[in-house]
């Protein structure tokens, strides 16, 4: 019987794997994508039960919480920021809010511009067809004209900012401060057999109603019908490699705890900022004993996640700011570019995002003393409920060898692969960013008429964005992939997600991480005469 | 009946009778808004289909409430007054950080997802899919100013 080889290995079927498998399927190559996690089934999230506020809390996005069968363990004891993600068809888009700014312009020249960091090895106009196009595939909506970032339209209308949006907006006014309604990959309008949001609010729960473009349901279905191969349950152990240096596929287990050798021409990684350069270090062989693709030593260092604070306001008048898409509402990027009078560099952006629900409300009002018990609790429950805002700071994290992923010596996997370990502190940068923000958030809450507000600051459980851990560059001694994310070390090996990111920039990444799968697939079309060479 | 709380097989009947009058002291009823007491809302029965691991902890927080009661009062703590029992729960909220904190947790957690209570609030009891909720857009105008400032963003 002949070898199973497939064209194509994709290994993780997130964000940036389902991008780059759709454009690659118009190659009519071959191609497996594995996955560790399963097929997510929209009416088993919260929002189709009554019970919702409660049922949340299966859906953990740590996965130290969650622990389930598809979820690996992460020692986490010397990282400030704990890990956040999902392990399923769609990835991490399962439990994201679909807030969806892109990186800017000057997040692609941190060097240049500020001296800090390291320049990327593209620039802002290389990714932006490649923007364009995953917002239409994934079903994005948004307001042009934001003067915060270069001009781009999004295919469908925004989403309702509501009345805490136009409170917000009239307090950020007083300030003079930039402001603008989010870029949200939800789907305001019917959208390619999907059905319009319906407002049903815990988008971090998973989407039942299948408006939130998690890439299950936006890229998956039509990448099967394209002839794109995706198996569950089969968990990558180590990418293989032979005495030329060239990946030959990869050993998995299957459900069953069989292992199994997948062949395959190309590999590529698209496990993001952990699970990448979880599974290089554990490919080691003779030809790469640090891990694959790891001779400049840096695959699992400059971790980035985003420094994450909150600052909480609450208003004298009902903004039902309890409805609507909790994390997409709108955002400030007003000192998120560098100012040399701040004694930080670089900057953040406030992410506006909704109120909590009924439960959360309570619980919260009450176990800080807001709410009393006794006759006073109706009425207290009354001020607060559906008349909070939360002002979310998404820092720039700068990139620094110290922070990394490495191979946990003790703890691993229900299959017995070593898991990771996080060895993460904030910078002294960040601890000043976020100093700032806070006072910042605070000044926005007071502006818009807030009558309390409680400023949380930085937040531990907040590590949803993996950056960094295989950063791209064009010099092989400095960095792990090449302009087109393809491995300087092994030549067939490529890396898409957010492992290559040389930069953080203050937004979510997840359209960044879309945009350079886009591009890099389409590098790799461009370049499939010469591909290895 | 007054005092049956159903699915009471999780407690002992001291600790049932503690706990019917300690949910009056923490939710009780608001006529006037049209809120039912936290007695109302059967939560153990809630406990049970949705935090059986919490039982125990409830279970030794009523014993020692009703314990300091005797120790305080030589009564129990469903004998008091509704006045001794709030000074009591009082008391002991300022001395014990995590005093009656998973009653209290359950109690809240039921009681905000509970039909009577939502539809007392306004809101919609039951699921949100697939019905969802109405949003308003928003006045976009407020951008004006913001659009008139011009590019703030650096190349």
């Amino acid at each position: 019987m002949a070898e199973d080889i497939v064209d194509v290995l994709i290994i993780g079927a997130g964000a940036s794997s389902a991008a780059a498998a759709w454009s690659l399927s118009d190659t009519k190559m071959r191609i497996l994508c594995l996955e560790q996690g399963d097929w997510m089934n929209p009416s088993d999230y919260p929002s189709n039960h009554k019970n919702w506020q409660i049922l949340r809390n299966q859906f953990s996005q740590s996965p130290n919480s969650r622990a389930w069968e598809t979820d690996y363990p992460i020692n986490e004891d010397d990282s400030a920021i704990s890990v956040a993600n999902f392990n399923g068809v769609g990835g991490g888009t399962v439990l994201y809010s679909g807030h969806f700014p892109r990186l800017k312009p000057s997040d692609f020249r941190a060097n240049s511009l500020d001296g800090v960091a390291d320049d990327w090895p593209i620039n802002y106009a290389t990714l932006d067809p490649y923007f364009a196009q995953n917002d239409r595939n994934m079903g994005v909506s948004g307001l042009a004209g934001d003067p915060a970032i270069p001009y781009h339209e999004a295919p469908l209308p925004v989403v309702p900012i509501g009345k805490m949006g136009d409170t917000l907006g009239r307090g950020l006014n007083k300030l003079g401060w930039h402001w603008w309604p989010s870029d949200a990959a939800i789907i305001t309008e019917d959208y390619e057999g999907r059905e319009k949001c319906v407002n049903l609010g815990p988008c971090n729960y998973g989407c039942a109603q299948g408006a939130k473009s998690s890439v299950d349901i936006a890229y998956w279905p039509i990448n099967q019908r394209l002839g794109i191969e995706l198996k569950t349950r089969c968990r990558v152990r180590e990418i293989t490699v032979d005495e030329n240096d060239m990946a030959t596929g990869a050993i998995y287990f299957d459900e069953d705890g069989v292992e199994h050798h997948q062949r395959a021409e190309v590999v590529i990684m698209a496990c993001n900022g952990i699970g990448t350069p979880r599974l290089l270090l554990n490919s080691t062989s003779a030809r790469f004993p640090d891990g694959l693709a790891n001779r400049s030593g840096l695959v699992g260092k400059n971790l980035m996640f985003h420094p994450w604070g909150f600052v909480q306001g609450h208003f004298d008048e009902p903004l039902d700011s309890h409805l609507g898409p909790m994390g997409t509402c709108m955002l400030s990027q007003e000192f998120y570019e560098t100012d040399p009078a701040r004694d930080f560099v670089r900057g953040y952006s406030l992410q506006f995002t909704r109120g909590s629900a009924m439960i959360d409300t309570a619980v919260n009002g009450t176990f800080s003393g807001n709410i009393p018990w006794g006759a006073g609790h109706h009425a207290a429950f009354e001020k607060y409920m559906g008349r909070g805002v939360n002002v979310n700071i998404c820092c720039e994290d700068l990139p620094e060898e110290c922070n990394t992923v490495t191979l946990d010596p003790e703890l691993v996997d229900s299959n017995g692969i070593p898991a990771p370990k996080i060895n993460y502190r904030l910078s002294e940068n960040s601890k000043r960013m976020m100093d700032h923000a806070v006072g910042k958030a605070t000044e926005v809450l007071q502006a818009a008429g807030a009558f309390q507000i409680d400023p949380g600051g930085h937040a531990a459980g907040t590590g949803w964005h993996h950056m960094g851990t295989a950063r791209m560059g064009k010099d092989p001694e400095t960095s792990v992939v090449n302009e087109w994310g393809r491995s300087h070390d092994v030549k067939n090996l490529f890396i898409i997600d957010g492992s290559i990111f040389v930069t953080s920039g203050a937004v979510n990444p997840t359209t960044t991480i879309q945009a350079l799968a886009l591009y890099i697939a389409d590098s790799m079309k461009k370049n499939l005469a010469n591909l290895f060479d | 009946m007054a005092d049956l709380i159903t699915s009471d097989q999780l407690l002992t009947k001291p600790q049932r009778r503690t706990l019917y009058a300690v949910l009056e002291i923490i939710i009780p009823a608001d006529e006037a808004r049209g809120m039912p007491s936290a007695r109302d809302t059967d939560v153990m029965a809630y406990v049970a289909e949705f935090a059986e691991q919490r039982v125990d902890a409830i279970r030794a927080e009523l014993d020692s409430l009703n314990e300091e009661s005797l120790k305080e009062t030589n009564a129990a703590f469903a004998d008091l007054s509704i006045a001794d029992q709030q000074a009591l729960t009082e008391k002991l909220k300022a001395a014990q950080r995590y005093f009656l904190v998973s009653t209290v947790l359950q109690t809240l957690n039921c009681y905000y997802q509970h039909d009577t209570v939502l539809t007392a609030l306004g809101m919609k009891p039951g699921a949100p899919f697939p019905e969802g909720n109405e949003v308003p857009h928003g006045d976009l105008s407020l951008l004006d100013p913001v659009r008139a400032r011009g590019k703030i963003y650096r190349e």
